[in-house]
């Protein structure tokens, strides 16, 4: 008896060890790259040496004994990241809420109608968004150039929402498809229009859904780096994922500025990612995002 | 009855469909009455047609004729389009639109300098690429490329979904630094992993040096192969947490009962592992590989960034081969690429497709 307490205490004991180690392991191999660039980030470009004379930091330091806000005050000076900010958010939104409205619209409509061609649109639809992007790069070129779409935000938005569009019919299909018809049916015979149905009873009701579109929407986008490359080259389209290439080419030659670029690009989706955390791992969990 | 419950303005049309096809079925077996499940329905239109009273054949027929001459009771409900319409419209002016553009591109000698003079050649294009060697080399390293982007994944993703389907203090924080890879920009993990393996001052040089593991410093993306497997390794990192998240959410569905019973019958964890929870994950993992096969043969990102395809042509997958053509401005050419890569991809496209579908559909 004792003999049994005994081993099943190292039993936990061990398995407490591998929970921690394993834990560890794992955070270690997810954050170890972005701790690496925010200490970078904060790493003054010349620093003194034991001789005293100052060198570039270009060599490895892990713990900056001067560490300074510098680099990013010069990132602004030196290109105009604050522009390449703006020019992110305002695509970002622009797309969040087209891909939003047409793709929950359409959504809705697949889910509470039986209608002809429902199986074959839904098809389409769904084929529409196994176009690769590849495909689609010239001849969305050419088209834009046509029409003035080229580097503007119009363009970008559109471009955008080919991949964000039917994503957020998909996840909204499949949360439309959970809210219990019943509810509309109630309120229609309450004396509720069809659409005064829609929108006092789903609306509130697939609210989390359409967040959770709208985050990935907006997130999708903001990390985009095809379309912005081809069809958002002068400055006041620009974004940033597009710098950061800049920055991986090496210019400006500056590892800090580029580090705290880095760092000021991932800050906006990180804080929404961690601000709703739940909403956007459940929507990750339905498995259909593109790319 | 729950289909037909399930909407009202949809459903007159069912209705009278449905009864329209019982009374067929009604004037084929000429047995009024006595067909089965409809005979409510149909009794019911034909009453409120009617007034009431017993049905005949007579009546039936009458009742048939109403249905199929007047039109207004078989309107066709607009509803359902305008709700489809906007995004319709969308995806035939950015997606379809431009398929069918780039399919045609494809057939043609375009550049982008001189578009308009761009003629039809045919399979001019087919048969270069039969005979280009970037192109055919490009399959195998497409085909690599998936292969150790979408294995590693797996290989890390899962035991990291078992992990996290564990039950311990502090789960939420692991599970939320697991998937912060996935949310940083690609862009931004490229110019992390470059940094990272830099020549001269990357970490991972210096901490291999002072662990004794090398002796000097390595330029790792000068080098054909350790530059594929640092752009596969940046992918993985980036990637890797989709699949764990899918696989957690798989995991959390398997019923308890069953690793509870297999303890009783003195089952080991690796046997449990091996005959519930793997058997279980199959299809997810399925799903998953398939997926990322898809994405993983179409992205261009990581690798244009990291290396724009060198050293060489040694990252030339067809994606990034296609794209570094559209630099050129070979719009024809890199069409071509594009769209005998998609077609390669579209068989397995339409299987995935059908499975949302299905899932939807049902």
């Amino acid at each position: 008896m004792i003999a049994g307490t005994h081993s099943y205490a190292n039993r936990r004991a061990l398995r407490r060890l591998g929970l921690v180690l394993g834990a560890c392991t794992i955070m270690i191999y997810s954050l170890a790259p972005i701790i690496w660039i925010l200490i970078a980030s904060i790493t003054p470009e010349l620093r003194p040496d034991q001789a005293g004379v100052w060198q570039s930091s270009r060599a490895v330091d892990y713990f900056p004994r001067h560490p300074t806000l510098a680099n990013y005050q010069a990132l602004f000076s030196a290109v105009p990241f604050a522009t390449y900010f703006r020019n992110s958010a305002i695509i970002a939104f622009g797309t969040m809420t087209l891909a939003l409205t047409v793709g929950s619209l359409a959504a809705y409509g697949f889910v509470r109608f039986r209608f002809r061609f429902r199986g074959p649109l839904l098809t389409a639809t769904l084929m529409a968004y196994m176009i690769p992007s590849v495909v689609l790069l010239v001849p969305l070129m050419v088209l834009f150039r046509r029409y003035g779409l080229i580097n503007s935000f119009p363009g970008m938005i559109l471009a955008e929402a080919t991949n964000t569009a039917p994503f957020v019919l998909l996840l909204m299909i499949n949360y439309f498809a959970a809210l219990p018809a019943e509810l509309e049916e109630q309120a229609q015979v309450d004396g509720c229009t069809r659409l005064g149905a829609l929108l006092r009873i789903v609306l509130p009701l697939a609210l989390p859904g359409l967040m959770a579109g709208g985050l990935f929407a907006f997130i999708m986008t903001w990390n985009n780096f095809l379309f912005a490359f081809l069809f958002a080259t002068t400055d006041d389209v620009k974004t940033l994922p597009v710098i950061m290439r800049l920055f991986a080419l090496g210019e400006p030659a500056v590892w800090g500025q580029s580090a705290a670029g880095a760092i000021l690009t991932t800050l906006p989706v990180a804080l929404l990612f961690l601000g709703f955390q739940r909403m956007l791992i459940s929507g990750l969990a339905a498995g259909a995002v593109k790319g | 009855m729950s289909g037909r419950q399930r909407n009202k303005a949809g459903g007159d049309i069912r209705i009278a469909l449905e009864s329209f096809q019982n009374i067929r079925e009604a004037l084929t077996t000429n047995r009024p009455g006595q067909v089965g499940r409809g005979k409510d329905v149909m009794r019911r239109d034909v009453v409120t047609a009617h007034g009431g009273g017993s049905v005949s054949v007579a009546e039936v027929r009458s009742a048939a004729r109403q249905l199929t001459l007047h039109p207004t009771r078989r309107r066709v409900d607009l509803l359902p389009y305008a709700f489809i319409a906007p995004l319709g419209l969308l995806l035939l002016a950015i997606s379809f639109y431009p398929a069918l553009y780039a399919l045609w591109l494809s057939f043609t000698n375009a550049t982008l300098l001189r578009l308009a003079q761009a003629s039809f050649t045919g399979l001019r294009n087919a048969t270069h690429l039969a005979g280009d060697p970037i192109f055919l080399i490009g399959l195998w390293r497409t085909l690599r490329w998936d292969l150790a982007v979408v294995l590693s994944e797996l290989a890390i993703a899962l035991p990291v979904a078992l992990f996290l389907n564990q039950r311990f203090w502090g789960r939420a924080v692991v599970r939320a630094a697991v998937v912060v890879p996935y949310i940083v920009p690609p862009a931004v993990s490229a110019l992390l992993w470059l940094y990272m393996f830099d020549g001269n001052f990357g970490v991972v040089n210096d901490l291999l040096v002072k662990l004794g593991f090398l002796k000097d410093y390595v330029s790792w993306l000068s080098d054909p192969f350790a530059s594929f497997c640092v752009v596969v390794g940046a992918m993985v990192w980036s990637g890797m947490p989709l699949m764990a998240i899918v696989l957690l959410a798989a995991l959390q569905t398997v019923p308890g009962e069953l690793y509870e019973a297999a303890s009783m019958d003195g089952a080991n964890a690796w046997q449990k592992f091996h005959q519930i929870t793997l058997p279980h994950l199959a299809p997810t993992i399925a799903f998953l590989v398939l997926l990322r096969t898809i994405w993983m043969s179409n992205h261009i990102d990581m690798i244009f960034i990291m290396t724009r395809g060198g050293p060489g042509f040694s990252n030339y997958t067809e994606a990034v081969y296609s794209f570094m053509l559209t630099q050129q401005l070979e719009v024809g050419y890199s069409s071509a690429v594009a769209v005998a890569l998609a077609l390669v991809l579209m068989a397995v496209s339409a299987f995935y497709v059908r499975h949302l579908a299905r899932n939807v559909l049902a």
